[in-house]
């Protein structure tokens, strides 16, 4: 016996120590600079572009599928973006100040954290009010059930966050980040940005805080924000496939080898088409060149609209617009223009090669250049798109939100003709243009039979300039409301790709309220907050899920849904 | 005179008494096969007089003239006496014995004991029950033959998982399923998934390494009062199998050679009533789309095809252009297929027809299965041997599914003179499983990043030509099918293009020593040793059109599992007799375990050349890599002590050790108790009520304890390498926080079961009853806790709340008839429930979702039964009223909703067995009542309109019933395909689930052993030819009856989640024939 257990005991199998996971590293082997590459990755792709299409969607500028606001978006469909906010990337990031601040110097990567901390933070807000903050992160020292902090106080936080980041820029640091893929180390773009974002914090609060647009307009005096496009806030894209996938979630869904994934828009199609029906000079009213950039055509006419009716792929080009969407698009747009109506929730069609796909900008795709060729993965830029974080066209915008509030219209109307402009230049110059869209615009030889010369259309600068000329007259034939919906629609234009703040503006001004209403005539009241991620509301005692999605945010101070916006 | 007078008396007494001697001769048999039974000890009752049979059961015996009884007994047979009275050929039929006093059983560590003096429930089944049969997998034999066993296959898939639970759910985040013993040697019968249950996780369950037909018996330890002494492992029940060359039966020959050999066919058991009156389309309109709400295949009337624009006239024929030659040009189809354009440029016809499409697409499959096994022993006994070889060719009823087997298997012991006994046993085992990939899949293409088999199959609108039209691209080799963007794979092209495919070799055994000190005491050290190299490859081809673009891009991953169990145990055994009513034995013992996880691989994504299955001929590579090891060290010790043989205590205990908790947290002790009661031996008075044979009481109590595995209490930081690249397209590397949070004051999970149960064998034993009732708690339940993310962490391994579980087993016998010879029948009844309910589930929550998704899966529930489904529900008002939207349809209410509760009410089967002479019949009929199942196949067949629910005309419309948004009763009339297709397939979860009820004949077989009489002239032994069927029928009173689902399968794979399926894989029907001989 006593031989026995001298056996067994000098086997391995009597280790008793081997709590230790192989299968990971353990957190003493963390490195800054590869926290804060996940970070600066998991911002863009994880944060600001999943909430900036939902923002979008709600304000047509991107499609929602949903006939009922309550269930449009259900608690289990936030539980991913509460995760790679929380777990992921702000969990990230606090670890990471552990190793960053104090003696470690590591000031830049600090700044620069806290910059998309900042941002973060302020979205949540928007999305779902009162969250988590104070006592969050502290699942280590036994606190599992983080309760949340008021929204003003996040807010609060932010703009501390943002404040500190900016000394941090300032600063010197020991070492440099090993990436920055946002400013590629240029730390006055930092507090740019820093202060744009400021600026949108405090254009967001504007109703409950009295002294928020003074500090907006100092910011602005300083003239330290984000003014050109060189100095816009965006994270760029590549256009690997797999292992890993650096494309644009926008082109990976839609440039598939089945075709279309997602729908774009009717509604903000058929306003930059320039909401005139007498397309067929290619000279409408306020046609906005953007949208060759925005949209990529598959076919040349939408069916039932413009072309012969097809049951197959556009069953609605055979029926007539319900009564409620008297005056609004339906069912497509013309001209190849054909994507969904806000609210659509009909199953899909054998569309993927015939529908109107993401274009050029913000997405890496392919330029709409009338060639009406179907598109498949590697189409167009391959992805190498961005998401915009914070444009210095945006910047202008609020300019001119904060002057129309102060019944300034004629500065108003100057600063967004500033945005316009500059929104005008970053889209049209994102990527070379190809040689059939340089010829069909008149400044280059038509690709097929170089001998032919000529431009077929007007140089793209004079669309540019009716475009603007158009916008000008229209402007100046509305009150003060159509002024209202005007800026708001151009702003939301302008904003494609990133709809945080539409979905903001939208509900802190009530405007445009000239957007396609949902398709269902009875959709219950718009969205003014979102349910708490099942994740949160189902696992934390302190966190009670809402009663509905009309709780507004602590901001939002405008009246109660349904009635307030008035478009629904 | 008178002296020779009494001289001549006894002389002639004596004369006479030899004399008066005849002999008595005769031929002892088997009743089971006929044949005759070799060293039957034959004796004259009260005398030392007697002989043995030969090798072909025949004997000889002088008696006396008058009277005498023959006392006919051989180990293991049941002894008969016999009276002679006048006859001189005395033969005798013997029967195994079946006597429930004095049987010995195998309990836990391999002790052997009275059956009479175990105080708790045993399940025995027996050879006869589980060889010859269609299934391979031993669990799927098992089904239905033990009460308190529950069950379930993955899928019909031949070799697809299967998940056994032993008395109901006692743990919601360990593993549930019992331990595996094979001849002494611990086996491991876990599953290795390929992957999650969304994105494909076929994998078979390593018990199917077994060969059914190489068992000699398996017995089943239920409750923990049983399995303590296993620790840990036992704690879910035990399987002790006994193999063939594992068992210490002497053979009644020297030598003996059985063959069996069996040809099943293997069908698709669950094929849907498909309609054919509408085709593709929506809304009665045409159109190339996944739903078949489309036009009627008449010609007239609203519905009829002569109102489409699509569909034209050709002679009478209605033709639509073919959907080759109309796809968009981007699928590259029209012109990859120009025969389907004619010479004018116009697409060639394609007739609007229904298609015999799905029931094609499948296949019957033919089961080969062959053994051999060599039994012999020495002529005293002292050594035997058993050498086995069996092979499996299983041909699943989906093309591209098979599975092969090859099992070797030896095994002898040895009695040497030394006093020490020898026995060993090795195995080794090859399984092959191949099938085509099988993930979850919502009713439009496959859910996840992967493609599935049946993703897109069994909705196949009926006006597509699934087995007519070419599958594959002759360019580029991609999928190519009717949807005009070439988006649904087709079925065909997965099949040829897409593998997962599992190479095991396995070899385990084990040798053990015994050395008897004495004749009351005994030590003995086994060592056993369980290893597999599982090899797992998973391919797609590139060209495929679901799931991912890697997997769109072609995929290739090879991985090993290499899983290692090594077991030491020396044990000490006595046996004591204190006066003559105390009987004391007693066990010590101390075991070492270690389970060791190695996996390794590479996966590959970019397939560059079609077809070509090779790393290099992928551009990308990732590692695959994880490792896992656990060590447990235990002590252990029981004593028994025996009363007058009617009154037994047993005492036991063990105390582990674990190498994955804190140092503070790893050991834990565990106690059991158990007695029984013979209260008719104990008074005597009692005992003279001749009807009753047997009655037992016992109570048992029993504790477990349950550990982690991997590595709970270790904070962790991940890092990854391709996570992003710089614009150079350099690989970015990050790392990020682990998501789990590392819990070091982890403690084990515990449990405690308290057992009582009776046993009763009357009439002559033609009555047989066994009761049981238990209670089970389970404490600190170890929970995969989801954490909210605002923690920093998203899940955490906690100890919380108690479950308990309540259950009863009863199990019943009656031979209506026995006659050895004539005819014979008797009807079992084994019956089982098993409830657990969540008692509490500590301070910090009043939920758990511990399978499936967090928001539509299994979830614990203070107050509720665990496997409570959950998931959306329909909306309702205050009054109740179902809650209807301005559009007609219902309102979905999101969150948590509790939709269902998958545990049966009960599981009930019913076993006749009736023979005449040669011929037996052995009916298994199954009875599951009640349970829960949400079905995406039912949901997808009828929201995909591919066929008509009874009574239900799709030409009508619908009124939902309920209150409308302004709260009056809703009268918004829908159609059928909005009812169908918004509500039933993408409404709430609610309308997909159904009450699961089944009725089931889960078996028959029908023997015919041939008379020994046309053996004689044979060299064989015995002969004997088998039909036998496997779910040759079933009935769902619940489940729409046009489906035919059958809810044997579990969607979210063999884990604790039940009651969810994904389409992911009909049942299967088998049935053949099989032939066994022995010589």
């Amino acid at each position: 016996m006593l031989a026995v257990v001298v056996i067994v005991a000098s086997c391995d199998v009597t280790e008793l120590d081997l709590a230790d996971n192989p299968n990971a590293l353990s957190p003493d082997q963390a490195s800054p600079d590869f926290f804060l590459n996940a970070i600066q990755v998991d911002f863009a792709r994880s944060i600001v572009e999943p909430f900036g299409r939902t923002g979008a969607q709600l304000t047509r500028i991107d499609y929602m599928s949903g006939r009922d606001y309550t269930n449009a978006y259900s608690p289990a469909s936030q539980d991913g973006r509460w995760r790679s906010a929380y777990q992921r990337m702000m969990m990230d990031i606090e670890t990471m100040y552990k190793l960053t601040t104090g003696d470690a110097g590591l000031t830049k990567h600090t700044g620069m954290a806290q910059v998309m901390q900042a941002y973060t933070l302020m979205t949540l807000v928007d999305f779902y009010g009162d969250v988590p903050y104070s006592e969050a992160f502290a699942g280590e020292d036994g606190n599992l059930n983080p309760g949340v902090d008021s929204g003003a106080d996040v807010y609060a936080a932010a703009i501390g966050l943002l404040d500190a980041a900016i000394a941090n820029f300032e600063a010197d640091a020991l070492a440099e980040p090993q990436y920055d893929f946002y400013y590629d180390g240029d730390w006055g773009k930092w507090i740019k940005a820093a202060n744009t974002i400021k600026m949108k914090a405090y254009m967001t609060t504007r109703l409950v805080d009295g002294s928020a647009v003074a500090s907006f307009n100092a910011i602005v005096a300083s003239g330290n924000y984000i003014t050109s496009n060189a100095d816009d806030m965006q994270f760029r894209y590549g256009t690997n496939e797999i292992q890993p996938d650096t494309r644009h979630s926008r082109y990976a869904s839609t440039y598939t080898t089945t075709g279309g994934g997602r729908y774009t828009s009717n509604s903000l199609m058929y306003y930059m088409q320039g909401n005139n029906p007498e397309l067929g000079s290619f000279n409408p009213s306020r046609y906005d060149p953007r949208i060759l950039f925005y949209f990529y055509r598959q076919v040349s006419g939408t069916p039932g609209i413009d072309a012969p009716a097809d049951e197959e792929v556009l069953e609605c080009g055979l029926q007539n617009a319900p009564t409620h969407y008297d005056g609004y698009v339906f069912c497509g747009a013309p001209q190849g223009y054909w994507g969904r109506d806000h609210g659509n929730d009909n199953g899909i069609p054998p569309d993927g090669f015939l529908r109107t796909l993401e274009g050029v900008y913000p997405a890496g795709g392919a330029l709409d250049d009338f060639s009406f060729d179907a598109q498949i993965n590697g189409g167009g830029n391959g992805g190498a798109g961005v998401t915009p974080v914070m444009l210095a066209s945006w910047a202008q915008f609020m300019i001119a939100e904060t002057q129309m509030v102060a019944g300034d219209v004629a500065g108003a109307k100057a600063s967004m003709d500033a945005a316009i402009a500059l929104s005008m230049d970053k889209v049209t110059n994102f990527f070379p243009r190809t040689a059939r869209f340089e010829w069909i615009f008149g400044t280059g030889a038509n690709p097929s039979d170089p001998t032919s010369n000529g431009p077929i259309l007007g140089l793209l600068s004079d669309y540019i300039g009716a475009f603007n000329s158009d916008l000008t007259a229209e402007w100046d034939a509305a009150g003060t409301a159509g002024k209202w919906d005007i800026l708001g629609m151009q702003y939301y234009v302008a904003m494609y790709g990133n709809g945080i703040d539409a979905y903001n503006f939208y509900r802190r001004t009530g405007y445009p309220t000239t957007l396609q209403p949902n398709i269902e005539p009875d959709p219950g009241g718009f969205i003014r907050s979102f349910y708490y991620a099942a994740n949160a509301a189902n696992t934390n005692q302190n966190i009670t899920q809402k009663s509905g999605v009309d709780v507004q945010v602590f901001w939002d101070t405008n009246p109660a849904s349904p009635g307030f916006p008035a478009a629904n | 005179m008178k002296r020779i007078l009494l001289l001549s008396i006894s002389f002639l007494l004596a004369v006479g008494t030899a004399w008066a001697q005849r002999t008595v001769s005769g031929r002892v048999t088997s009743d089971s096969d006929g044949s005759g039974i070799p060293g039957v000890n034959v004796i004259l009752k009260g005398t030392t007089t007697g002989t043995t049979s030969d090798l072909d059961g025949n004997y000889r015996v002088s008696v006396p003239e008058e009277g005498g009884t023959l006392v006919f007994s051989f180990i293991g047979l049941a002894r008969q006496e016999v009276e002679i009275g006048s006859r001189s050929v005395v033969d005798v039929a013997m029967s195994e014995d079946v006597e429930t006093l004095g049987e010995v059983i195998v309990t836990a560590q391999g002790i052997s004991r009275e059956k009479q003096a175990l105080g708790y429930s045993v399940a025995n089944v027996g050879a006869e029950n589980l060889e010859q049969r269609s299934e391979g997998d031993i669990a799927r034999v098992l089904n239905g033959k033990a009460s308190g066993v529950q069950i379930q296959q993955q899928s019909g898939m031949s070799g697809s998982g299967t998940s056994i639970i032993i008395r109901g759910l006692s743990s919601f985040s360990g593993s549930n399923q019992p331990m595996f013993i094979v001849d002494g040697v611990i086996f491991d019968g876990g599953t290795n998934a390929q992957g999650s249950f969304v994105d494909g996780n076929n994998g078979s369950s390593r018990f199917l390494d077994i060969d059914p037909n190489n068992i000699e018996s398996i017995n089943v330890l239920k409750g923990l009062a049983a399995t303590t002494l296993y620790g840990t492992p036992g704690r879910n029940g035990v399987i002790l199998i006994t193999t063939k060359s594992g068992s210490s039966k002497a053979a009644k020959k020297k030598t003996e050679i059985t063959v069996t050999s069996s040809l099943f066919f293997n069908e698709i058991a669950s094929m849907a009533d498909y309609q054919d009156d509408y085709g593709g389309g929506f809304d009665q309109s045409f159109g190339w789309f996944f739903s078949n709400w489309g036009p009627s295949f008449s010609e007239g009337g609203p519905a009829g095809w002569a109102n489409q624009s699509a569909i034209r006239n050709v002679n009478g024929v209605p033709m639509l252009n073919h959907p080759y030659a109309t796809a968009s040009p981007a699928t590259g189809m029209p012109q990859a297929f120009p025969e389907f354009t004619n010479s004018e440029g116009n697409p060639v016809d394609y007739e609007w027809r229904p298609y015999n499409s799905v029931p094609d697409f499948f296949r019957r499959g033919s089961i080969n299965s062959n053994s051999v096994n060599v039994r012999g022993t020495s002529d005293d006994g002292n050594y035997t041997y058993n050498a086995s070889f069996g092979n499996l060719n299983d041909e699943g009823f989906t093309p591209g599914n098979t599975l092969t087997r090859n099992t070797f298997s030896v095994g002898g012991r040895a009695k040497l003179s030394n006093n020490f006994t020898i026995r060993g046993t090795m195995n080794y085992t090859n399984t092959d499983f191949i099938t085509p990939p099988v993930a979850a899949s919502y009713g439009s293409n496959v859910g996840g990043q992967n493609a599935s088999i049946f993703g897109n199959l069994f909705y196949t609108p009926r006006n597509i030509d699934l087995m007519g039209l070419p599958f594959q691209n002759p360019i580029t080799g991609e999928s190519t099918y009717y949807r005009q963007n070439n988006s649904i794979q087709h079925p065909l092209w997965t099949v040829n293009n897409a593998k997962n495919i599992q190479a095991t070799n396995r070899v385990f055994g084990g040798m053990a020593a015994l050395y008897a000190i004495n004749e009351n005491l005994n030590v003995s050290f086994d060592y056993s040793y369980d290893t597999y190299s599982e090899n797992n490859t998973n391919y797609a081809n590139k060209g495929g059109k679901t799931g991912s673009q890697a997997n769109r891009s072609g995929v290739y991953q090879t991985w090993n599992n290499t899983n290692t169990v090594q077991n030491y145990n020396a044990v000490i055994n006595g046996n004591y007799s204190i006066g003559s009513d105390l009987d004391v034995t007693f066990a010590a013992g101390a075991q070492a375990r270690s389970d060791m996880y190695d996996r390794n691989g590479v996966a590959s994504t970019g397939q560059q050349v079609f077809n070509v299955i090779r790393h290099t001929n992928f551009a990308q590579q990732n590692e695959i890599q994880y490792f896992q090891e656990r060590n447990i060290l235990g002590i252990y010790g029981q004593a028994e002590v025996g009363y007058k043989k009617f009154a037994y205590l047993t005492l036991a205990g063990r105390n582990d050790w674990v190498s994955n908790l804190s140092e503070e947290n790893r050991s834990i002790f565990y106690p059991s108790a158990s007695v029984s009661f013979l209260p008719f031996s104990a008074i005597a008075a009692l005992g003279d009520i001749s009807a009753i044979d047997l009655f037992k009481v016992r109570v048992g109590y029993g504790t477990s304890a349950n550990f982690p595995t991997g590595y709970p209490i270790a904070s962790t930081l991940s890092l990854q390498t391709q996570y992003f690249q710089d614009r150079s397209g350099t690989d970015v590397v990050i790392n990020t926080t682990g998501n789990v949070l590392g819990n070091s004051a982890l403690l084990p999970e515990s449990m405690g079961e308290v057992e009582i149960g009776f046993e009763i064998a009357a009439l002559n034993n033609r009555l047989t009853a066994d009761f049981s009732v238990y209670n089970r708690t389970t404490t600190n339940l170890l929970v995969n806790r989801p954490l909210d993310p605002s923690t920093g962490f998203t899940t955490t391994q906690t100890n919380v709340g108690e479950i308990e579980t309540k259950g009863a087993e009863v199990d019943l016998g009656y031979d209506w008839f026995r006659n050895s010879n004539g005819f014979s029948w008797n009807t079992s009844i084994n019956w089982f429930r098993a409830n657990a309910v969540v008692n509490d589930l500590g301070l910090d929550t009043d939920i758990v979702a511990y399978a499936g998704f967090s928001n539509q899966g299994n979830a614990a529930i203070v107050g509720e039964p665990l496997n409570t489904m959950i998931g959306t529900a329909i909306d309702r008002d205050e009054a109740g009223n179902l809650k209807v939207n301005a559009s007609g349809s219902y309102v979905v209410k999101t969150g948590n909703n509790i939709i269902g509760d998958a545990t049966p009410d009960f599981t009930s089967n019913i076993i006749n067995t009736l023979s005449y002479k040669g011929v037996s019949l052995n009916i298994l009929f199954n009875w599951v009542q009640g349970g829960d199942i949400y079905s995406q196949t039912v949901q997808t067949l009828l929201g995909r309109g591919v066929v008509n629910q009874e009574g239900i005309d799709r030409a009508n419309s619908f009124i939902l019933p309920g209150v409308n948004p302004s709260g009056e009763t809703n009268t918004k009339q829908i159609n059928n395909s909005t009812y169908y297709f918004s509500n039933v397939l993408y409404g709430p979860n609610e309308l997909g689930v159904y009450d699961a009820t089944v009725y089931r004949l889960q078996e028959l077989s029908l023997t015919y052993r041939l008379p020994s009489a046309i053996l004689e002239s044979t060299p064989f032994g015995n002969a004997s030819v088998t039909f036998t069927g496997n779910n040759l029928w079933f009935h769902t009173p619940n489940i729409p009856s046009v489906t035919n689902f059958d809810p044997n399968v579990a969607g979210l794979g063999i884990g604790n989640g039940a009651g969810w399926e994904y389409l992911n894989g009909p049942s299967s029907r088998r049935y053949g024939f099989s032939i066994k001989a022995s010589f």
